[in-house]
């Protein structure tokens, strides 16, 4: 009985209006048509190549910088400051980062009127590359914050930590370094629960829309470009045939993620002789950690600093270092989309808490089997690209006649962030050392006391990360919520995007930090309140 | 599935019906005004300027003193995905449609006309259309080439023009051919948005205009090979210039607005606008130096009309058309004329306002502002489109 | 003398909790320290394996065999040290496990070496086993060979016995101290249990800051 109650909310509110919305989505697809307009693209392989190509290449770089990071920092002094860094790092929107990150490097950015001067730009080619270079590393630098926050939640867990403490502390004494034990000890622990954050980062960046029109190539573009240009034609043949793009890109995101995870098994199988190999004195690699922390955050200020100063200049042509002439216009028509910032703070707010109370429920009440049909579902509604799945749920709730109307809103708001509140959470609650309710038990401790006072604030890490997260997530949600609205309700998100589609960079700087700024503040206030204070 | 979309579709026209018969009587002007009173009409239409929006805003002031009507505009992004709203109501069978009036023009215009999705006619029975200038201006009465038939009521006037700054530029290119001149003497600084851009596709239906043998041709459909054969003075011309272009043209910016803001920066010469105002606007908002100077090419530039038009399953029909019908007033069409607002070009002909009406009308020459105007030239018909959109992928894409 | 402290002070938050200890341990002696909890047992330990974090901090010289490593990272003093969890890596097996720690050379040598200790703990046939499939005792058996493989020059035992039932305690004691005595060792040992201490070893009690033979 319990066990029904606990799953019915998470079931009905979510995992059946997804899978409907795919349902849908993919009956749309079912025409022949569709696939053969598709597979006659001219650029449909080399797209789905770049596709392919700039989200691993993204998710390799970002993990390596994530793990090098870690190990050079984990148990430093730095550690605990770690997790604020990257919580601020993550809050920022991609696309806010794509912004600022271009007009760092683009022929015409920062770095060339500082370097190289001259009446025109130089011939640079630093954004929109053939090869995607320029979007690949402005992804994976915007991954390698959620990277680090997913791998330092990971640790810091309480009952995780607490065993890691110990084998570090036995390592050492076995003649390992820091470096060494890291290795040797902490990762090889840690890797197999950070299959899913890799494979949401992956199939974010395969698919990612807005990034790729700022930074991507365009000759060919990567197919996600291809099929949003697809789903906004208008005609029915270009929306099928835009489905139909989304389905591929979803089957070759699939299959490709699967053959890594054999890839990284066998990673895993190819390094065990490094475990027996005996003790090495290699110290944390601290000063390539260092450096690697010190250049994002040069970066990231770097980007936060040009958001803020384009957000009050209309025009800064080249080669000026600053400027001509500043103005407030952009933070004045910001102001007049008040109402859609506080539509989306609520929507947020409203959306992490739900997510948060739905999952725990799930969790709470059913058996560790039925995880992987949870977490499959999360992660495939991450991974599918947006646009296909905003199509179903548009489906879905217009025969609901739930479009226009705040609990469509709402619903849709929801549905990424119970994905995402499952991925962070599933790992630390299942690892979860249910000794410690079987002593609360001992202690006669009902249900309600046993979580509230033992297993809540045990897992108070992993908890505040997946509302925080949630609340990030939900703060930009656009192609569904645009959809649903239908005109009847402003999030922040459409204000942005449809105030900013007249091409102002300067509106575009402003928004982007509108956007950024309450996810930052809510990562930072979980970051405070998540400090482990049970040493 | 074919079978249960006809099913589908035949049971919303069943439920539409009834509300076919109510286009005859906008004729009974009164009427409408009195059943307007009161409603509430959700103005689809594209926000991305800040003058347009506070334009939007002034109209829904009036409309709300003269005619007791409420006009929420609804902030959009993309036509098509308003399109794709309605249909996907009608076909859900949803009468009381999210959508009473819809700012559109060109392919999503042709797209709802041919799958029914729209109101009327209305238009032509609409007071204030007896102003427009139907001869002057044919683009009010055939909509890239299809014709409007009163499902849509013109608004304002669009013609592809181009802008850079006057001191770096010299004398601007004025044709194509000069075009592909200026490129090869500024290696690198010139470019066009890739198609399905709209105005990539304009750029490349512009070359065609001007390089095709024979102009009689575009009117009327075209099946693909005539096409390739009529259009291969237009790919040589591209060949040509491709070399010369930014990135050698092997890449294009995807997006007008980016080619915008790459001219902004200093990284391209020449920009492209539907809007011949445009320029001017941006260097009254800063975002282009004073310097800016705006042209046309001289033997005309590719123009068009964009419209407003009523879904089927509108709720407030009446007030949708007292709406259309106040944005055609001369009051209304002059301040959007006026470049201090929006600075859109009129659709009426001034030669049929009262002198008092004409004086709306101020000539203005700001900086930026289109100097010498061209004539207007019409879309090519819609079957040119997607073949051009198709063989420039085809040829250039990858 | 093999492993020395001299003058070793430490202090919780700045306040004294070890006041000037000084001990002297000679190879393969086991010497027994008892105190009660939150003496300073275990941080005592941790400072002579050298990974005493704050709040705590400490002075005083640690000798191996007359050198000073007070200073030196606990990876390179090669102090072993046994816990009340027997810690093995739940990622690896048995064998790798002994491995890890075991100074690096010719492979076969070192494969050898690995059977031959889990021999002697009575666990040949082991090595490709999770440690999560072994019992306690197996388990405590191969935490010390996994100590012992690495050759430390001094051996520190924090309550190693404690998670252990009462039979299989005599039998794991007699197991580690045998072992101990056997490579000639030197030991120390914190526990609050007096029957732990080897029968006739020396025995220390620390009560209130100070160190005095019992």
């Amino acid at each position: 009985m319990t066990r029904i109650a606990g799953a019915l909310p998470l079931l009905a509110l979510w995992a059946v209006p997804l899978l409907a919305a795919l349902v849908m989505a993919i009956a749309a697809a079912a025409s022949s048509a569709a696939w053969t307009a598709l597979l006659v693209h001219p650029q449909l392989w080399p797209a789905l190549g770049l596709s392919l190509w700039t989200g691993t290449a993204a998710t390799c770089l970002a993990f390596i910088c994530a793990l090098i990071i870690s190990a050079g920092v984990y148990r430093s002094p730095a550690w605990p400051w770690l997790q604020p860094l990257a919580a601020t790092g993550m809050a920022l929107p991609h696309l806010a980062f794509a912004i600022g990150f271009g007009i760092l490097i683009m022929p015409s950015g920062l770095v060339a009127r500082l370097g190289v001067g001259g009446d025109t730009p130089p011939n640079w080619i630093t954004t929109q590359d053939p090869l995607g270079l320029s979007l690949t590393i402005a992804l994976a630098l915007k991954e390698i914050p959620f990277l680090v926050a997913m791998i330092w939640s990971l640790l810091a867990q309480g009952d995780t930590a607490a065993h890691l403490e110990g084998q570090w502390r036995a390592a050492r004494s076995l003649g390992h370094g820091a470096g060494s034990t890291w290795l040797r000890v902490v990762q090889p622990q840690i890797m197999r629960r950070m299959t899913w954050p890799l494979l949401i980062v992956f199939s974010y960046g395969a698919s990612v829309v807005d990034m790729a029109l700022v930074m991507g190539p365009t000759q060919p573009p990567p197919l996600a470009v291809i099929i949003w240009n697809d789903l906004n034609h208008g005609t029915a043949a270009n929306n099928a045939r835009g489905i139909a793009g989304a389905i591929l890109l979803t089957l070759a995101i699939g299959s490709l993620a699967a053959l890594s995870l054999l890839a990284l098994r066998a990673l895993g199988v190819a390094a065990r002789p490094l475990l027996s190999a005996g003790p090495s004195p290699r110290p944390a690699p601290r000063f390539i950690a260092a450096a690697s922390v010190g250049a994002a955050v040069l970066i990231y200020s770097a980007v936060l600093m040009l958001l803020t100063l384009l957000s009050f200049a209309p025009r800064w042509p080249y080669p000026a270092i600053l400027p001509p002439a500043l103005s407030l216009s952009s933070w004045q028509m910001l102001l007049t989309s008040s109402p859609a910032l506080w539509l989306s703070l609520g929507l947020a707010a409203a959306s992490s808490i739900m997510a948060l109370v739905l999952v725990v429920l799930w969790f709470e009440t059913q058996p560790r089997s039925r995880d992987r049909w949870l977490l499959v579902l999360a992660a495939a509604s991450l991974a599918l690209p947006q646009v296909l799945i905003a199509a179903g749920q548009y489906d879905v709730l217009l025969r609901l006649g739930l479009t226009g109307d705040i609990i469509g809103l709402f619903l849709v708001h929801l549905a990424p962030v119970i994905a995402y509140a499952a991925i962070v959470l599933a790992a630390p609650y299942r690892s979860f050392d249910q000794r410690y309710i079987a002593a609360a038990r001992s202690l006669s401790a009902g249900p309600w006391r046993r979580w509230r006072l033992v297993k809540g604030p045990l897992l108070r890490v992993p908890l505040l990360t997946a509302a925080a997260v949630g609340f990030s997530v939900s703060m930009v949600q656009f192609v569904p919520a645009q959809l649903i609205a239908a005109g009847r309700f402003e999030t922040l998100p459409m204000a942005a995007v449809t105030l900013t589609s007249g091409g102002s960079r300067s509106l575009s700087a402003a928004f982007a930090l509108a956007l950024a700024l309450p996810p930052l503040l809510v990562f930072l206030a979980a970051a405070i309140a998540g400090r482990t204070r049970w040493r | 599935m074919s079978v249960t979309l006809t099913r589908r579709r035949l049971v919303s026209l069943a439920i539409l019906l009834p509300f076919a018969g109510a286009a005859r009587a906008a004729a009974d002007w009164p009427a409408t005004e009195a059943k307007a009173k009161g409603q509430t009409v959700y103005f689809n239409a594209w926000a991305g300027s800040e003058q347009i929006n506070a334009y939007i805003a002034w109209a829904g002031q009036e409309l709300q003193s003269r005619h007791g009507i409420t006009l929420q505009h609804v902030k959009i992004t993309d036509t098509a995905e308003v399109v794709r709203r309605v249909r996907d109501e009608v076909a859900a069978g949803k009468a009381d449609g999210s959508v009473d009036l819809v700012w559109i023009n060109g392919e999503n215009f042709r797209t709802m006309k041919r799958d029914k999705l729209l109101f009327g006619p209305f238009a032509e029975d609409l007071p204030n259309f007896a102003l427009v200038d139907t001869a002057g201006k044919p683009t009010t009465r055939v909509d890239f080439a299809e014709a409007v038939d009163g499902l849509e009521s013109p608004w304002g006037m669009a013609q592809l023009t181009f802008f850079g700054d006057g001191a770096k530029l010299g004398q601007p290119p004025r044709s194509m051919l000069d075009l592909l001149d200026f490129a090869k003497a500024h290696p690198g600084l010139v470019t066009y948005p890739a198609p399905p851009d709209f105005h990539g596709t304009t750029f490349i239906k512009q070359a065609l205009i001007e390089t095709i043998a024979d102009r009689s041709l575009l009117p009327m459909p075209i099946g693909k090979e005539q096409f390739l054969a009529v259009a291969q003075p237009m790919f040589n011309f591209l060949d040509a210039l491709h070399p010369h272009l930014w990135r050698k043209g092997k890449q294009f910016p995807p997006s007008q607005s980016q080619v915008k803001q790459q001219v902004a920066d200093g990284e391209l010469l020449i920009g492209l606008t539907f809007n011949p105002n445009e320029p001017a606007n941006l260097v009254a908002t800063g975002e282009l130096p004073a310097t800016t100077i705006a042209w046309q090419h001289a033997q005309g530039t590719i123009g068009n009309t964009h419209f407003v038009a009523i879904p089927i399953n509108a709720q407030a029909k009446a007030a949708a058309q007292v709406v259309a019908n106040f944005l055609l007033s001369p009051q209304a069409q002059a301040r959007k004329a006026d470049l201090a607002v929006w600075g859109d070009p009129t659709v009426l002909d001034l030669t049929r306002l009262s002198a008092a009406d004409t004086a709306l009308f101020t000539a203005q020459a700001a900086p930026g502002s289109v100097t010498a105007p061209a004539p207007a030239i019409p879309e090519p018909h819609g079957s040119w489109v997607p073949l051009i959109e198709a063989s420039w992928l085809e040829r250039y894409g990858a | 003398m093999a492993l020395e402290l001299q003058s070793v002070t430490l202090t919780l938050h700045g306040t004294p909790l070890i006041r000037s200890f000084n001990v002297g341990i000679i190879n393969g002696e086991v010497v027994t320290l008892m105190g009660p909890s939150g003496s300073g047992k275990s941080a005592l330990m941790s400072m002579i394996a050298g990974d005493l974090e704050a709040p705590f901090s400490a002075t005083g010289r640690i000798l191996l065999d007359g050198e000073d490593v007070s200073h030196i990272l606990p990876e390179r003093r090669r102090i072993g040290r046994l816990f009340q969890d027997d810690l093995l890596f739940p990622h690896m097996t048995v064998g790798e496990n002994l491995l890890f720690g075991m100074p690096r050379g010719d492979k076969a040598a070192r494969l050898a070496r690995m059977q031959q200790a889990l021999e002697d703990a009575g666990l040949a046939g082991f090595a490709p086993r999770a440690p999560h499939t072994l019992s306690g005792g197996q388990r405590a058996r191969v935490a010390l060979m996994r100590a012992m493989v690495a050759e430390p020059r001094a051996m520190l035992l924090d309550e190693p016995f404690n998670k252990l039932d009462a039979e299989l305690r005599g039998v794991i004691r007699g197991f580690v101290f045998d072992h101990l005595r056997e490579r000639g060792i030197p030991c120390l040992m914190v526990t609050h249990d007096r029957a732990d201490a080897p029968a006739g070893g020396r025995v220390l009690r620390l009560m209130d800051g100070e160190v005095r033979d019992d």
